[in-house]
């Protein structure tokens, strides 16, 4: 027991960021309040530093789990774009509160401030990704999987008081509890089918009924209802529906973290389950065939979905959707250039779609936050540096050479190819062209177009989401030059020596 | 017709340099700064650029990097002993299990590097002193471009000579072609300067895209793209075959392509002309002596492939023997004297490709290196007549420069530049040109003979039209009138202003260089027996030495052994009217240049009337007059390309156009792009953002796919029923997989 307590060290470290963020929200001092912000990246910093010593190959020799080392890519890469995350955050809860208060016009009162909260919230979904990586039973698993979830409900319903926000919150809520059904009857009739939690046991169950002419049929049910329900983690088809709406009813830093965190989470819970059934020998035909159906599907209608849009956010909510599509081919490939590819592709689309989201955070009309592409036209006039980070990241989420994007792109067609699995690399490289009509059509506007009547009145209002977008495309630019490290971890990770 | 298949299996036996011979150099790294000088000059120019400086800095410092450059590969050549590689970094190096792709960023220095180096590097760096005097009122405006393209050039030009890898060489061919075209474009504000760069930018692509496949061939056969490993796979014969026989007989025609668009050749020679609308300094450098010679460089490089095909030397030599003819006869009745000049370039290109046709490697390299220097000081003659006259170029308005104060340095260098151009005794390009017009005669083929007597024909337009331009420029009384440049003042008070100390010390320097560009003719070399002094051992200790006879020992040795024993026809080809052919051609090629210079001299000196009365006479016969009028209009080639080659694919592409406007974009990408909007409109009722509705989709999808797979087995055997009524009767079980 003390062994796997030894590996939730970063956890936690942010359990505790989590308890002083929601204390020092509270805090009289307003020096202290405005700057959970910075309390949190603290913690997170703190917890990302103590990784490479949590995971040194003493510890992990000793580790039982299935994957010793994906704690130590995840937990690393995670906190890193968390940090991200929290500084695209930076300024949306309480501004014009603790303006108010500055000034004399109104007077502190602990129960109308939420930067705490949020800061506190954001922490432990991501203290949730990390506790993933150390699931080794399925009950594990999904309590991790709901820590990262039900805070990111709350996350939504605060980022912004008006009808939308609250509307988008309840929206998220109530299909989440469906896909989580839907999940956990699925581990329910896993469990029917091999008579234990525990995954290494599951394993071997499986693994005995696989040579003994198939896996039973409750036991294949609850695959698929438990990747039905991991669907709506990563917003793939046919769980797809909430996104844009959700993302569009989010604040923008808030739609940055659910584009992301749940989405990790989600991908991660994937290969942990189907590591349960194993690549080795094929993954069971239904499983393969229903993820390739979902991967097509993802990727041509998140794609197409945002071709007509005329909201941002919505926008790139679809294509984050088809991302998820993308990132399927990966899993469908399997180890272990597949799932390399994935968890490369995580990071690199981590930080892109950040930067994106991130931008479109810092800029504000009236102090309201900017939703129709109307608003973005001409970004350059307003903010040259503006434009060109959301151009880098669109540019590389879209996989412009020589972007980051791009080489995540390659690894995964690469992979699936290898897999064999050429009809689908076609697919997505027609999905991926159609998304180059919306993608460049962002870049347009925010470089190229001229300000329009609505846009003019945009500004740039916020700092801090802006530094981080900068950020994000800085790693979009410089990134291809640690792929080859990051693609090392990403392999130790999976189990896979050099 | 078989006479080059004779050589075959000894030249496959023989490297050109035997690659035990290639050895890696560690000491010479400081060899790469002849590649780096260039490159550092461009940055400064760029710094330049940056700091808006409205001085001649840029000038001085191209001028100062590119003669140091210079120095670096006199020392170089001083130090040379044998052929080396100098491995500057790993450039691209991909390794597989079966092969391997690999290019790396490294010089291979043999004496044919050090030869095309020599010329390339010393008028780079004398005409970037030319030009800046030349360029003097643009300066602090595109003075910085102009210098940032020579320099370049200059990178670009030193990649494609001193590369050790042909990769290395595409990158400096691709780069010398961007150079052009900046610098054609040079006044870009000028419609005919953009259309000429264009011209030459496309015309070049194709011979581009000949190289490119000839490379990728060269790859494909010979599994390497260095020139050591192509040496090597070539003697041993270790050749991949698995595509067939054709890719060795296709690699010299490819590279032929290549030679003959960017050497300005028949049918890709007619970017040259339109290339002169550049800035002088430019054509001297780029469009005469250097760049365009890269495609006989290339030739050269390549030799001993295209002795894997029989016939391609000999269409090598029938290109080039008729541009040299075609491109004359156009030369000499144009009016501008940098046209001439620019037609004279391509039918000099021409001999030089009738040279490596007829295995006369040696006379075609000799013929670049003399060409580089009398053809350069003919540029700057004209170009310092055009600095002076305010852009005046037509002959027919300019004459009596010898007269006048000032220009007699011009007039001297320029006779100097036509005598060796026109092949005057004694003079350089007499020299170079013989050997080429004796190989003719020496080396059997088809209708080698003929071509032999075209290039002597030649030699007498040659003489012609050259001295047609001095005559009536140099000579004859006083005259002249401003060109179309002319700013401030009026006609009449326009006062021609001669060149000064810069432009004036590079003619002389020049023209020096054309002079003494014999003397390598006679130098004697260290190789027993070797006809052409030092400079055929430059060129004969390199590839270009394949296939030619007597490159190791005397030529007529071999020749007349070669010849003894064949037939009565065949013996006299190996002489002219029973002499050698050497020195035959010697008086032959004389004689026809003095013919044609006393033309000149009675048209355009002594009764210049008779010269306008001859062409009327011409025109007014209904029989004749299509000659002079052809000649006028370039034999039309242009409009012919237009015709054929432009219209067809200008319909074309309207036409498409059309296909792209109302079937493509109007019916399938409006209709499929309309399918979605419809299946938009038919969900909708699912999409309404009721909370419901996405629930029910969601437990309705997941259910289906639970269906799907309970049914699976009824719908394998399904899909298997309708692939059996097909005729497909051992379709593998996909149920097994259950």
């Amino acid at each position: 027991m003390v062994d796997r307590l030894w590996f939730l060290i970063p956890e936690l470290i942010l359990l505790s960021g989590a308890v002083v963020c929601a204390i020092g929200g509270l805090s009289n001092a307003a020096a202290i309040r405005r700057r959970v912000g910075f309390i949190a990246s603290i913690f997170l910093i703190a917890a990302c530093v103590s990784i490479p010593f949590v995971y040194s190959q003493i510890h992990v020799v000793d580790s039982s789990s299935l994957y010793p080392w994906l704690g130590k890519y995840v937990k690393f890469t995670v906190g890193i774009i968390g940090i991200l995350l929290v500084m695209t955050s930076g300024g949306l809860m309480d501004r014009k509160y603790e303006h108010a208060i500055a000034s004399g016009k109104d007077r502190f009162n602990a129960l109308r401030t939420s930067a705490g909260e949020y800061h506190a919230l954001l922490l432990l979904s991501i203290t949730g990704v990390m506790l993933l990586c150390e699931a080794n039973d399925l009950i594990w698993l999904f309590l991790a999987l709901e820590l990262v979830s039900l805070p990111t409900y709350v996350m939504v319903a605060m980022s912004r008081w008006s009808r939308v926000g609250q509307e988008a919150a309840m929206k998220y809520f109530f299909l989440g509890a469906v896909s989580a059904a839907l999940m956990l009857y699925g581990f329910a009739l896993m469990y029917g089918a091999t008579g234990t939690f525990v995954l290494s046991d599951m394993m071997t169950a499986f693994a005995e009924q696989r040579v003994d002419g198939g896996i039973a049929i409750f036991g294949q049910i609850g695959l698929l209802l438990a990747l039905v329900g991991l669907c709506y983690k990563i917003a793939a088809a046919p769980m797809h529906m909430y996104a844009p709406d959700v993302y569009q009813g989010a604040a923008s830093a808030v739609t940055a973290f659910l584009a992301f965190v749940p989405k990790a989470a989600g991908m991660i819970a994937i290969i942990i389950i189907l590591s349960i059934v194993g690549w080795e020998n094929g993954l069971p035909s239904i499983v393969e065939m229903t993820l390739w159906v979902v991967a097509v599907l993802t990727m041509l209608l998140g794609n197409i979905g945002a071709l007509l849009q005329t909201s941002t956010k919505r926008m790139l909510g679809y294509s984050s959707i088809a991302h998820s599509g993308y990132m399927l081919i990966g899993i469908i490939a399997g180890p272990p250039l597949g799932l390399v590819a994935v968890m490369v592709y995580l990071v690199i689309y981590g930080a892109t779609n950040t930067a994106a989201f991130a931008t479109l955070a810092s800029l504000s009309r009236d102090g309201r936050s900017i939703d129709s592409l109307d608003d973005i036209a001409g970004l350059h006039n307003r903010s040259p540096l503006a434009a060109t980070a959301f151009s880098i990241s669109c540019g590389s989420l879209l996989g412009i050479p020589p972007l980051f994007g791009f080489w995540g792109k390659l690894m995964l067609f690469a992979a699936g190819i290898a897999a064999g699995q050429l009809s689908l690399v076609i697919i997505a490289a027609v999905s991926s062209a159609i998304s180059a009509w919306y993608y460049l059509r962002l870049i347009g506007l925010s470089l190229l177009s001229p300000n329009t009547p609505r846009s003019e009145s945009v500004t740039i209002s916020l700092r801090w989401p802006l530094i981080a977008a900068i950020i994000s495309a800085i790693i979009a630019i410089g990134g291809p030059l640690v792929l080859k490290s990051l693609s090392s971890e990403a392999r130790q990770a999976i189990n896979q020596p050099e | 017709m078989t006479s080059l298949l004779q050589f075959i299996p000894n030249i496959l036996a023989m490297p050109a340099v035997p690659v035990s011979q290639v050895v890696q150099s560690e000491t010479l790294g400081w060899a790469s700064f002849i590649l780096w000088l260039p490159l550092i000059s461009l940055a400064l120019c760029g710094l330049c650029a940056v700091c808006k400086v409205k001085t001649k800095a840029p000038a001085i410092i191209t001028t100062i990097c590119l003669g140091t450059s210079f120095v670096l590969t006199v020392l170089l050549w001083q130090g040379y002993e044998q052929p080396v590689i100098i491995h500057l970094f790993d450039w691209l190096q991909v390794h597989w299990a079966e092969g391997s792709f690999v290019a790396n960023f490294a010089l291979y220095i043999d004496s044919l590097t050090l030869l095309w180096m020599l010329f390339v590097t010393g008028l780079g760096t004398l005409i970037s002193l030319y030009a800046s005097e030349y360029m003097e009122h643009d300066v602090g405006k595109g003075y910085t471009r102009f210098f940032a393209g020579v320099s370049v050039f200059l990178f670009a030009m030193t990649c494609l000579v001193m590369g050790d890898n042909l990769l290395l060489l595409y990158l400096g061919w691709e780069g010398v072609g961007f150079a052009s075209y900046w610098l054609i474009g040079y006044f870009y504000q000028k419609p005919s300067a953009v259309a000429a760069a264009k011209k030459a930018f496309i015309v070049n692509r194709i011979g581009d895209v000949g190289l490119a496949l000839a490379i990728y061939l060269i790859w494909s056969t010979f599994g390497t793209v260095q020139y050591d490993g192509i040496a090597t796979a070539l003697a041993s014969h270790q050749y991949e075959t698995s595509f067939g026989d054709w890719t060795v007989h296709a690699i010299p025609y490819l590279l032929m392509i290549a030679a003959f668009g960017k050497s300005a050749q028949l049918p890709l020679y007619v970017w040259l002309p339109d290339a002169m609308e550049g800035p002088t300094p430019v054509s001297a450098l780029i469009h005469a002596a250097t760049m365009v010679t890269a495609g006989v460089y290339l030739i050269i490089r390549t030799y001993p492939l295209f002795m894997l095909d029989s016939h391609a030397l000999e269409t090598v030599a029938w290109v080039g023997g008729l541009t040299a003819f075609f491109a004359a006869t156009i030369g000499m009745a144009q009016y501008d004297i940098k046209r001439i000049m620019a037609y004279s370039t391509i039918s000099q290109l021409g001999y030089m490709f009738l040279g490596l046709g007829v295995l006369s490697s040696f006379g075609a390299a000799y013929h670049v290196f003399t060409h580089a220097f009398f053809k350069a000081v003919l540029f700057l003659t004209c170009g310092a007549i055009m600095h002076g006259f305010a852009g005046q170029l037509d002959l027919r308005r300019l004459s009596g420069l010898r007269k006048m104060k000032g220009w007699k340095i011009v007039s001297y260098t320029m006779l100097v530049g036509c005598l060796a151009l026109a092949g005057f005794p004694l003079t350089s390009g007499f020299f170079s040109k013989d050997v080429i017009l004796a190989e003719a005669f020496v080396t059997q083929g088809a209708g080698f003979k003929f071509l032999g007597w075209l290039a002597i024909f030649t030699a007498g337009l040659t003489a012609y039209y050259t001295f047609r331009v001095w005559f009536r420029v140099c000579c004859g009384p006083v005259q002249y009138e401003p060109g179309d440049e002319l700013h401030g003042g009026d006609e009449t008070s326009f006062h021609p202003h001669a060149p000064r100390f810069a432009i004036n010390f590079v003619l002389v320097v020049i023209a020096l260089g054309a002079i003494l560009a014999a003397l390598p003719y006679f130098m004697p070399n260290e190789t027993d027996g070797l006809h052409g002094g030092w400079i055929a051992e430059m060129v004969n200790d390199s590839p270009a030495s394949a296939g030619v006879p007597g490159a190791v020992v005397d030529s007529h040795a071999v020749h007349d052994s070669g010849h003894t024993g064949d037939s009565g026809d065949e013996t006299h080809h190996g002489d002219i009217l029973g002499m050698d052919p050497h020195k035959a051609m010697y008086f032959i090629s004389a004689v026809v240049g003095f013919i044609g210079i006393a033309f000149a001299l009675y048209f355009h000196l002594f009764r210049r009337k008779a010269a306008d009365t001859l062409r009327s006479k011409l025109l007014s016969r209904r029989t004749t007059r299509w000659l002079p009028t052809a000649m006028e209009h370039k034999w039309y080639v242009d409009e012919i390309y237009i015709a054929l080659i432009r219209s067809p694919l200008w319909i074309l592409g309207k036409l498409f156009s059309m296909i792209d406007r109302y079937i493509i974009d109007g019916a399938l990408v409006n209709g499929i792009s309309s399918l979605p909007r419809a299946a938009a409109k038919w969900f909708s009722p699912l999409h309404n953002g009721a909370v419901q509705s996405y629930a029910v989709s969601m437990i309705g999808g997941a259910i289906l796919i639970v269906l799907l797979m309970l049914f699976m087995p009824e719908i394998v055997e399904f899909l298997q029923s309708i692939s059996q009524q097909g005729g497909e009767h051992t379709i593998a079980s996909l149920g097994g997989a259950q």
